[in-house]
This record gives structure tokens, C-alpha cells and sequence, in this order.
């Protein structure tokens, strides 16, 4: 069923596809990060607009397909007078935008997991509100959260498999093309599979790590 | 020999009801006479620690145990056994005459099968120190649950008798209340009720008013004083020296795991030898003789 | 932006059969998900080792894989192992199989949930593993696990999307074929948003409803 010779000649070849998959799902963690921060605080906005905004942003982010939001983007950029955005920017936006509205609810648990008394001591000693942000709530937030933030990692490489849809050859795509050209669909799947386990398997049991340190130093 | 002493399951069912209403009369397979439980030679470790070491215990039928000791002197561990809620790993119990818990076979002791383990300690009742009822149902859900999925008795019987043993613990205007609206004393009597609807020979109680508040205590000890005074056979691990004096037909006193005397209440709380059971009495009279300050 | 309403006005048919096909492959792989979920917890929890460990690594690679990879190791890897699926059986199925992991490990969580006194009282009164389970655990869990079970359904919900890329002819695929056959791209997809958004929003209103209901009984929890 096996077939060693071509498994031996597909594999560099899926192995630079990875290269792809990790380089839109680590774009997309750092920009999905930022937007993250900052649709977090404005779910904890004591403005209720802004709490609506950032509900809205994670409702309609979160309550979407990600394979409806990467079409969506990827026609829509054009008529906004962006019409030569390469698949990877489209890719990369999609993602990010996704990615966002689930790292908002993640830092949103962080932010509120902070005692409120070290943002009055902060705020008497004349810090201001971006200030207390970025020095005071997000480092600790980022500890807290970090091993979710991690499995965010594993999803977003998974959820990385829809970007074929904007043309982006990532991994999925090209073990989808070598399958047409070979019809070995049962060992480049498995390939394919195995790709992602090589990943995902080490960063779950990070995550897994994370999680256990912080429960005894938290407990 | 072990197929005399555990019947199959084909004679198990129909007998249960009819041995019960005939307890009065002396029974043709037990006897009077016959203890309802046997220990010999029970020992149980964790790991390297012996929690239990040689246990010889008998208990006849309408007797009262009180098993009394220090914390961690095993005497928690002991009862559960006799529910085989511990598997004891030495010796042999026997309920009624059936070997509890493990059969014999070519290859030495295995556990017996769950089915036989509940045909042995369908007539063993237990009582826990944190009630066990179970949140979802209400005080009579939970009394009627066995009835209806054990005993498979019809919806309208197993009411009847459910709502027969809450009047028994002065709780049938509570039938309909599900036990997080119960006081601890009150879940208490429903778990009572609930083991005591299964017509046990046998009622286990694993300090049963520990966890309760003290203005609660009373009411509890109150159910299973009536409950003595019928004739039911009781083993109960509990640290109301109060009630084991009035209540008990005997006392066993345990610690670190062997039983170091035993008695009627008399010899254990007015004449006891032993020293390590006068420290514990000793203990017992200073964490609670408040009027002896006053005294002093 | 012009909007022209008749784009979907004339296929009314085919959207609404998509809407059907969704829903179907949906519901389906939500019920076959539940019931492989269940059934893989109960083994974790109660098998022995050698039943815990091979589904451990099957639940772990099935968390590790996107679910468009399993889609296509089930349609296209599956007739190499003698099962040729339609694309809809195949998609309930790696809907269904992918949804089990997840849900298997909610109910994990639930059944450790429940304290063990209340089990060994059971025990005690001669009530069996498996009624203990129905009558004991489950309907208790619920409360607690119910939350986590609609977002999974929800999470269902939106992948029944990637069943169009195995030509499976749902909600996304119907949709994007009139966007491509009437060049209304953008339209069309803004009209497939808010069919989703409404699915999603209307699954965990239910759940939500659910929740007070079923959680009634539990105000105040005792132990």
C-alpha cells in the first residue's frame, strides 16, 4: 500500500509547504495578538459603546466560517480598490482577523484575572491608561493566558489548511496537488497528517506544561 | 465449598422479600443464632501502611457496634470494607454467612463479579458522613431510585414505600424538595431513609453527624436511636461518645489499625484498662468538659 | 455597491436546498459526534489501560489534524480500505468523528465532575455501572458540561462550511456557485455571513435556554 520511493521524493516537497503553513500561522498569531489586545480592553471599556464594538467584533468574527471569511476577504479586497493583494496577504488577513476575536476573549480573561487594586495603585502614581496597558495589564495577562495562547497556535496552523481557497500553496494544497498527479491519496494524507502532528503534538504538550507550572505557581 | 456459600443468582431475586418479612421468625437458612457479620483476620494496606491488621469481629443480629478510635486509626476504613467500598486485601467478611467481595479460584482470591458483590451486600445498608444524595433528585427521587432500578418495583409501589420511610425519619413534608433546600441534618435523614427503603439486615453508618453542624446532631442521633430501639443491626464509626454509651450493645476500640479493646459501654467508658484507650478518653473529656474551666 | 436583490430571488430553490443540506450533514454529524463522544468517554473512564491508551493517541491525532485533512483521508483515503463513501456520508462521518474527540473529552471532564460518594452510595444500594451512569452522571454533568457542548455544536456548525471543498452541495457551496455564476461575489458572501451568523447565534440562544432550564434543580449545590 505503501509506496517508499515517491513517499521519499514527496516529502521535501511538503516539508517547504510547512514553511508556508508556519509562516502565515505566525503572522497571523502576532497581528491576531495586537488586535486581540486591544478588542479585549474594549470589551472591558467602562464605555458601553465600546464594549458593544468589541462584542460585535468577536460575535461576527467568531460566529463565521473561517473558509467563508477568507472567500469574503479575498473578493472583497478588490473592490475596495486593493485588487492585487498576493494570496498570502489575503491569507494572512483572514487569519488575523479570525484570530483576533478568539485571542479578545482569551486576554479578556487575563485582564479581569488581574487584582484591581494594582491598576488604583498604578493609576495614583500618575500612569496613564495606554501606560498601565502595556507596562502593567498585558505582561501579566500574557503569563496568565500563555498556555492558551499556545493551543491558539495549534488552532491557527489547523485552521491554516483553509487558505488554499485564496490560492495559497500551504501544506494542505500542495499534498492535495501531489494526491491528483499520484492518486496515492491514502499516504500523502497520512503524510499530510503526520506533517501536522509533527507540529501540533510538541506545542500541545507545551501548552499541557504551561498550563501544570502555572497551576502550582498560581496555587 | 464456596458454591455453598454463594447462592447463584437464579434463587437470589424471589427470596429477598419473603426472608425479610419473615425476620421475625427464626430463619431456616441463618438461624437466630448466626452472627449477621463476620470478621477474621481482616487486614487492608495502602501501599506499605497497614491501615488494618487482623480484625476478629462478630456482630448478632439486632446489635449495636459503636467503633470509636483516633483519626486515622482505620476504623473508617474498617466499615467501608464491610460495604467492600475498601477492598480489604487478608482475611475473610462475611455477611449473613457469603464471603464479601472475592471468590476463590485455582489461581488464588479475584474479585468477584460486581453482580455477586451486590447479591452479598443487598442486605447491608450504609450511611456516609457526607450524605451522598444525589442533587438532581428530589428526597423522595432519591429514596425511590433503588426501589424502581433494583428492585424494579412499579412507580406507584415505590412511592408508596419511599414516602413510608420519610414519615420514618419525620421528613414526608419534604418529598418534593431536592436536597440542596435541605439542612445537613435533614439530608442526613433522607440518606437514612434511602438505605433503609432497600430493607438492609444490616445498617452501616460512617459518622454520620460529623459533617453537620452541632444544633443538627441531635435530630440524626434521634432517627437512629428508633432505629436501634426496633431492633436493627448497626455498626456505627462515630466520635458521639454520648450516643455510644446510651445506644450501643457493644463498644470496639481501634488504633492504628487492630482493635486494642472492646466491650460494653460500661467497660470501655468506666473501666478501661488498656492506656492507650484512657488517652483517648482522656482527650475526648478535655477537648469537651468546657465546665471543668469554670472550675479551675 | 449595487445590490440587486433578484440574485437570490431567482435561486430560492437551490439556497434553500443548501440550507437543508447543511442542517442535515449538521444535526447528523452533531448526533454521530455525541454518540462516539460518549462512547469514548465512558471507555476512558472506566476501561482499562489497554482501552485508554490507543484512544489517547487517536484523540490526539485527531486534535492535531485540521478536519479538511480528515475529510479527504476519509472521502478520497477511504475507498484504498474498501469503504467508498458519497460525499455526504462522508462528510457526517468526519464531522461525526472529528466532533467525538472533542465532545469525548467534555464528558471527560463531566463524569470526573460528579463525587464519588454519590457513586459509592449507588454502589452500596446494588445500582449498576451503567444505570449509575444514565441516571446518576449524565443528567449531573449536563448542567455542568452543557456550556461547552452548544459551543461545540456551534463549532459543528461553522466547519459544515468546509464540506464544500468534497463537493458536498451546502449552504457555502450553493452560495459561492451563484457568486460565481452572477459575478455578485461580494454580495452573495455578505448574504452567507449572516445565514451563519443567524445559525450560530440561534444554536447558543437555544443552549442558553437550555442551561436556565436544566440548571434549575441546582442552585445551590451541596458537598
Amino acid at each position: 500500500m505503501f509506496d517508499w520511493p515517491l513517499l521519499q521524493q514527496n516529502a521535501p516537497l511538503l516539508l517547504g509547504a510547512l514553511w508556508v503553513t508556519l509562516q502565515v500561522s505566525i503572522a497571523a498569531l502576532v497581528f491576531g495578538f495586537v488586535i486581540g489586545i486591544v478588542v479585549g480592553s474594549l470589551r472591558l471599556s467602562p464605555i458601553p459603546l465600546l464594549r458593544r464594538l468589541g462584542g460585535a467584533y468577536i460575535f461576527v468574527f467568531r460566529g463565521i466560517p473561517l473558509l467563508v471569511q477568507l472567500l469574503f476577504i479575498y473578493y472583497f479586497l478588490p473592490r475596495v480598490g486593493l485588487p492585487n493583494v498576493s494570496p498570502t496577504v489575503a491569507a494572512i488577513i483572514g487569519l488575523s482577523l479570525a484570530a483576533g476575536a478568539y485571542i479578545a476573549e482569551i486576554m479578556r480573561g487575563g485582564f479581569l484575572a488581574i487584582p484591581g487594586g494594582q491598576l488604583e495603585a498604578a493609576g495614583l502614581l500618575g500612569m496613564s491608561d495606554a501606560q498601565m496597558l502595556m507596562r502593567i495589564r498585558v505582561p501579566q495577562a500574557v503569563r496568565l493566558t500563555l498556555p492558551a495562547l499556545v493551543n491558539e497556535m495549534i488552532l491557527l496552523i489547523k485552521a491554516s489548511s483553509l487558505v488554499s481557497v485564496v490560492g495559497l500553496a500551504d501544506l494542505t494544497r500542495t499534498a492535495q496537488n501531489l494526491a491528483a498527479s499520484d492518486y496515492m491519496f491514502v499516504q500523502d494524507y497520512l503524510m499530510l497528517a503526520g506533517f501536522y502532528c509533527l507540529i501540533n503534538v510538541p506545542l500541545a504538550y507545551a501548552a499541557s506544561l504551561l498550563e501544570r507550572s502555572l497551576k502550582e505557581r498560581t496555587a | 465449598m464456596n458454591s455453598l456459600l454463594i447462592p447463584g443468582g437464579n434463587v437470589a431475586a424471589p427470596t429477598r422479600e419473603t426472608t425479610r418479612e419473615s425476620l421475625d421468625e427464626p430463619m431456616k437458612t441463618n438461624g437466630d443464632q448466626s452472627p449477621v457479620l463476620t470478621l477474621s483476620q481482616v487486614g487492608k494496606s495502602f501501599g506499605n501502611l497497614r491501615v488494618l491488621k487482623g480484625i476478629d469481629l462478630q456482630v448478632q443480629r439486632s446489635e449495636v457496634v459503636c467503633l470509636i478510635g483516633p483519626s486515622g486509626s482505620g476504623k473508617s476504613t474498617l466499615l467501608r470494607s464491610m460495604a467492600f467500598l475498601e477492598e480489604y486485601d487478608e482475611g475473610e467478611i462475611r455477611i449473613e454467612g457469603q464471603l464479601l467481595g472475592w471468590q476463590d479460584t485455582d489461581k488464588g482470591r479475584r474479585r468477584a463479579p460486581q453482580s455477586q458483590i451486590n447479591q452479598v451486600r443487598r442486605n447491608v445498608g450504609m450511611v456516609f458522613q457526607q450524605f451522598n444524595l444525589w442533587p438532581h433528585m428530589t428526597a423522595l427521587g432519591n429514596v425511590c431510585e433503588a426501589l424502581r432500578r433494583v428492585r424494579k418495583l412499579s412507580a406507584d409501589e415505590a412511592k408508596k414505600r419511599g414516602m413510608a420511610m420519610l414519615d420514618k425519619v419525620g421528613l414526608a413534608h419534604k418529598a418534593e424538595t431536592y436536597p440542596a433546600q435541605l439542612s445537613g441534618g435533614q439530608q442526613q435523614r433522607v440518606a437514612i431513609a434511602r438505605a433503609l427503603a432497600m430493607e438492609p439486615h444490616i445498617m452501616l453508618f460512617d459518622e454520620p453527624t460529623s459533617a453537620l453542624d452541632p444544633e443538627l446532631v441531635g435530630e440524626v442521633l434521634q432517627v437512629m436511636k428508633t432505629l436501634a430501639k426496633e431492633g436493627m443491626t448497626m455498626v456505627v464509626v462515630t466520635h458521639e461518645m454520648g450516643f455510644a454509651a446510651q445506644v450501643a450493645d457493644s463498644v470496639i476500640f481501634l488504633d492504628q489499625g487492630e482493635i486494642v479493646a472492646r466491650g460494653t459501654p460500661q467497660q470501655i467508658f468506666h473501666n478501661a484498662e488498656q492506656p492507650r484507650l484512657q488517652q483517648f478518653l482522656q482527650n475526648y473529656l478535655d477537648r469537651n468538659a468546657f465546665w471543668q474551666d469554670a472550675k479551675a | 455597491m449595487t445590490f440587486d436583490p433578484s440574485i437570490f430571488t431567482d435561486h430560492l430553490g437551490d439556497i434553500g436546498s443548501g440550507f437543508l443540506v447543511t442542517l442535515g450533514t449538521w444535526s447528523s454529524g452533531v448526533v454521530l459526534g455525541l454518540a462516539l463522544g460518549m462512547l469514548i468517554a465512558v471507555a476512558q473512564v472506566f476501561g482499562n489501560r489497554f482501552v485508554r491508551a490507543p484512544l489517547r493517541v487517536f484523540i490526539e491525532l485527531i486534535r492535531s489534524t485540521p478536519f479538511l485533512v480528515q475529510l479527504f483521508l476519509v472521502y478520497y483515503g477511504g475507498p484504498s480500505f474498501g469503504i467508498s463513501l458519497d460525499p455526504i456520508p462522508a462528510g457526517i462521518l468526519g464531522l461525526g468523528v472529528y466532533g467525538s474527540v472533542y465532545f469525548a473529552e467534555i464528558f471527560r471532564t463531566g463524569f470526573e465532575s460528579v463525587a464519588r460518594g454519590q457513586l459509592e452510595a449507588a454502589d452500596c444500594l446494588g445500582i449498576t455501572r451503567l444505570q449509575c451512569i444514565w441516571r446518576i452522571q449524565v443528567p449531573q454533568m449536563l448542567v455542568m458540561i452543557l456550556p461547552a457542548l452548544v459551543n461545540m455544536v456551534t463549532v459543528l456548525c461553522k466547519e459544515t462550511a468546509v464540506l464544500s471543498i468534497i463537493t458536498i452541495p451546502e449552504l457555502t457551496m450553493v452560495l459561492t456557485g451563484i457568486g460565481s455564476e452572477t459575478f455578485a461575489f461580494v454580495e452573495t458572501l455578505l448574504m452567507l455571513c449572516i445565514g451563519y451568523l443567524i445559525l450560530v447565534e440561534l444554536c447558543s440562544r437555544l443552549g442558553m435556554l437550555l442551561e436556565t432550564r436544566v440548571g434549575r434543580f441546582m442552585s445551590r449545590q451541596p458537598r
